[in-house]
């Protein structure tokens, strides 16, 4: 199908088949590689994008649901090349260790902070209680979540 | 110090945070070629016949391996050093299938839907034989056709020390069961293999911790010169043992020789549970005498250990726990057995701390009971029996050096306030009714290298180059945990320099020198010592080729700031770039050094763990109230990672004690589903304490010893016993869910009714 929506802030026109897992469109066929796939069901949150402002799981999302809504994946955060605050405060936070659940952690921080400015650390633990983090016990996550809403 | 012993960010953590850095299953390589694999859907049997013709048809599809058209050559997947002596039992694709998740054969295709697509189109004939799923089945016999050897594997008893006389002695027996536990790293199994057939150039891209292992292993399943195989380690996202063994390696590198092509494989969530490795479910039986004032004399254990359907590392495995039996407590007398059992189950391999918590859950859930038999405080009854200074594992004669178990043991009594928390948990469970309170404590030790026990060494190579700064070359395999950036901090601080001046290499077979793997908690210890030796030669070799250059004496100049300087000579001043330059004009020379090292020390390390937690009674769920993880460490390199670390593996551990476990049904189908492997998250994790004891007086680099494997050592254990503390129960079997709480309390009921 002819799909129209808008991909971090650009609008895109693509051809894609419709049950199409939006996790595999932005990996596959635009090489947008930032968001990955930790269980393909939902749980683990690695896949995490924005849309329309909300946190959604991308290997939940198929193609033809995204016809005329706004996308914001990893790869859109940057700002004028440089990391963005919620990226800088993981890196200065030590809240990154293999990575892998970092981009999804990073969407769902961003996600929680654009409907809530200034999270209570319950508020913080309950947005990202769908993303698994396997190597820390999420302290230092919490605490980069914390300082990227004081620091705002 | 300048620089060890303060926190750095990992040293990629802006590729991670902006998503551009390439993980092995984000990588495309020109003319790449994808595979999926097909799986046994029975536990045991022989695939009499396959039909891949609809397969073959499929659009997209370039090729089908299986188990009638691929070697058969016998391997066995733990293989991590040449000659090893293993017992080999697997093949890439197996026709007498053994577990359901047993490869059978795999699609090429141009796509990885393609390959998914077309697997499903695969019409596969088995012969079913019977089949156990438990080791107490397999030791009926009921599988003894499973291999030419039976199922029964590695029967191992070893003693240490003299029995002592049990007279007068208090005897305490318990059992301990441990579950399937899957390591669940972010990052799934997956492997990029490479394929020149113009002069058989074969390249692997994986996630591991070994790359010299896996070239081994490859160069003996296809028979091919080492030379023609390059290894090169990607970045991991995580391991936690999950990618010590090698289960897409031999499939994909088949495959791309096959083609002709590159190709990538990448297990999905439920194809990594079941089909790469999980810890394996063990059952051990314990016998422990105390004198009447509980000091330990005797310890006897027995543990049979359920190895999945294939051998990996299970023997040894198993006969590891005799050498985790000295390195926390002090005792006379050892005797200790072991076997490994195949049974048709998910195959059973590696997992952070190498039995070591296994080996802690057995000794402390004794240590409880014998607490309570003894009427003594459990804090008190460790401090009674737990190692000194330089006390001797009396496995392997070695001193434990400047251990401070001890020490660890009394500061986190008075910081977790035991004395007091134990009042306070008393009185909350006379006055509430619903929710029970209770408090566990656990200590576990590990170690820091192979040593004495196997081969252990490592060569570290430095070179100056035109910007002054140094090319550091190791054999590394970066979990994920920092070891790239704690290798820059320590050669930093040994060259004088900052670690972004230091660039550390990674494992690649055709790069990086000879090594054992990033494993047995070695890295720290052992590329740390060795690459301060390597600094302090880089630092001679520039004061030398200054020395030549200038006629001045060597023993005149000195380095400050990448500045070479002479106290005789104010005039001089070469700056690290200056160095280079000269000797690549005059000397003829690289500024070039490579170092040794052999470990020769194996000191005490360990994690002394405190756990207060909250059953609720109504529903049998556990809320972990407060942690404290007291670590004898030596030296924090990276302090922060260092913490994060530990606390990562009190959610590991806990998840182990209280609800984690693959569930395998009767009919041998085990889920590979994230919704019945619960995983404690942000929502229910505590906020963990942790100490550091940084005292060093060991020969680690600037004082280190091991913390990777180590603060995963006490975790479980010490969640154990403070449910079991909350119900007044001795639950032996982890984890403890809800399910087991609330089947526990009705049983209790039922006989106080009685």
């Amino acid at each position: 199908m002819k799909l129209t929506f808008k991909l971090n802030g650009k609008k895109r026109v693509i051809e894609a088949e419709p049950q199409k897992r939006l996790l595999d469109l932005l990996r596959e066929d635009l090489h947008m590689t930032g968001t990955k796939e930790g269980c393909g069901e939902g749980e683990c949150g690695a896949c995490t994008v924005i849309i329309d402002g909300e946190a959604v799981h991308s290997c939940l999302t198929l193609v033809c649901q995204l016809e005329g809504r706004e996308v914001i994946t990893i790869e859109g955060l940057e700002e004028n090349g440089e990391m963005c605050r919620i990226q800088r405060m993981f890196v200065e936070e030590t809240a990154i260790q293999c990575g892998y659940c970092t981009t999804g952690m990073i969407m769902s921080t961003k996600a929680l902070l654009m409907h809530n400015p200034h999270p209570t650390e319950q508020e913080i633990r309950n947005a990202l209680a769908g993303n698994i983090c396997r190597c820390s016990g999420y302290t230092q996550i919490i605490k980069a979540v914390k300082r990227s809403a004081e620091e705002a | 110090m300048r620089c060890v012993g303060k926190s750095h960010p990992i040293h990629d953590a802006v590729g991670k945070a902006t998503g551009r850095l390439r993980y092995a299953g984000d990588m495309e390589l020109q003319g790449m070629l994808h595979m999926a694999l097909l799986f046994s859907t029975i536990p045991h049997g022989i695939v009499k016949k396959l039909d891949c013709s609809k397969a073959l048809e499929y659009p997209g599809v370039v090729d089908v391996m299986h188990c009638f058209n691929t070697t058969t050559k016998k391997y066995n997947r733990y293989l991590t050093q040449f000659r090893q002596d293993l017992i080999y039992n697997e093949c890439i694709f197996n026709t007498h299938v053994r577990f359901v998740g047993d490869r059978i054969a795999g699609v090429i295709a141009e796509t990885e839907e393609a390959a998914r697509e077309a697997v499903k189109l695969i019409e596969v004939e088995y012969e079913e034989y019977p089949y156990a799923l438990t080791t107490e089945e397999a030791l009926t016999g009921k599988i003894d056709n499973v291999f030419p050897e039976g199922a029964v594997f590695g029967d191992y008893t070893h003693d240490v020390g003299e029995k002592q006389d049990t007279k007068d002695l208090i005897k305490v027996r318990t059992n301990a069961n441990l579950s399937r536990i899957n390591h669940i790293c972010m990052e799934t199994h997956v492997c990029v293999a490479d394929y020149r057939k113009e002069d058989g150039q074969l390249t692997i891209y994986s996630p591991n911790q070994a790359v010299f292992g896996i070239r081994t292993l490859l160069g003996g399943i296809f028979d091919m010169d080492a030379n023609k195989i390059r290894v090169i380690k990607t970045t991991m996202g995580g391991s936690f043992g999950g990618k010590q063994e090698w289960v897409l390696e031999p499939v994909t590198a088949a495959a791309a020789m096959r083609v002709n092509r590159p190709v990538r494989l990448v297990y999905n969530r439920s194809e990594t549970i079941i089909s790469a490795y999980s810890r394996a479910p063990m059952h051990f039986e314990t016998e422990m005498d105390f004198t009447k004032d509980g000091q330990l004399q005797n310890v006897d254990c027995d543990l049979t250990l359920d190895a999945g359907a294939y051998l990996g590392n299970s023997i040894n495995y198993a006969r590891t726990v005799a050498h985790k039996m000295f390195r926390t407590y002090k005792y006379p007398y050892c005797h200790y057995h072991s076997k490994a059992v195949i049974t048709n189950t998910i195959v059973s391999g590696a997992f952070r701390g190498w039995t070591s918590p296994e080996a802690t859950v057995m000794f402390e859930h004794s240590m409880n009971v014998a607490a309570r038999r003894l009427n003594m405080d459990p804090v008190e009854l460790r401090l009674k029996n737990v190692m000194h200074e330089n006390d001797i594992d009396l496995m392997c004669g070695v001193s434990l050096g400047n251990y401070k178990i001890r020490q660890a043991l009394e500061q986190g009594r008075d910081h977790f306030e035991w004395n007091r928390r134990k009042e306070e948990v008393r009185k909350f469970n006379e006055t509430n009714k619903r929710y029970l309170r209770g408090l566990g404590v656990s200590a576990g030790g590990h170690v820091n290298n192979f040593y004495p026990g196997k081969t252990d060494f490592a060569r570290v190579t430095m070179s100056l180059n035109e910007s002054g700064t140094i090319l550091c070359n190791m054999t590394l395999h970066d979990h994920g945990c920092g070891t790239v950036m704690a290798m820059k901090m320590i050669a930093a601080e040994a060259l004088g320099v900052m670690p972004e001046q230091v660039k550390i290499g990674e494992g690649d077979t055709d790069v990086t020198p000879l090594d054992l793997g990033c494993f047995s908690s070695r890295t720290t210890y052992v590329l740390g010592n060795t690459t301060i030796r390597c600094a302090e030669a880089m630092l001679a070799s520039i004061i030398e080729c200054t020395a030549r250059y200038s006629g001045e004496k060597e023993e005149d100049l000195y380095i400050e700031d990448r500045v070479v300087y002479s106290r005789t000579n104010p005039d001089l001043h070469y700056t690290w770039s200056d160095v280079f330059d000269f000797s690549m004009q005059s000397l003829k020379q690289e500024v070039f050094v490579s170092e040794d090292y052999i470990p020769e020390s194996n000191p005490g390390v360990c994690g002394v763990h405190f756990a207060e937690v909250e059953v609720d009674t109504y529903t049998g769920m556990t809320r972990i109230v407060d942690y404290l993880a007291v670590h004898d460490i030596g030296k924090a390199i990276n302090p922060e990672i260092c913490r994060a670390q530990t606390q990562g593996a009190v959610i590991m551990g806990s998840g182990a004690a209280l609800t984690e476990h693959v569930l395998t049904r009767s009919n041998g189908k085990p889920s590979g589903s994230l919704k019945d492997y619960h995983l404690i998250n942000s929502w229910e994790a505590p906020n963990v304490k942790v100490e550091f004891i940084e005292e060093g007086g060991d020969p680690g680099p600037y004082g280190a010893k091991s913390i990777g494997e180590v603060c995963h050592t006490p975790v479980a254990a010490a969640v154990m016993g403070a449910v079991n503390d909350a119900l007044d129960s001795e639950i032996d079997t982890i984890p403890i869910t809800p399910d087991v709480i609330m089947e526990y309390l009705h049983q209790k009921s039922e006989e106080a009714k009685r």
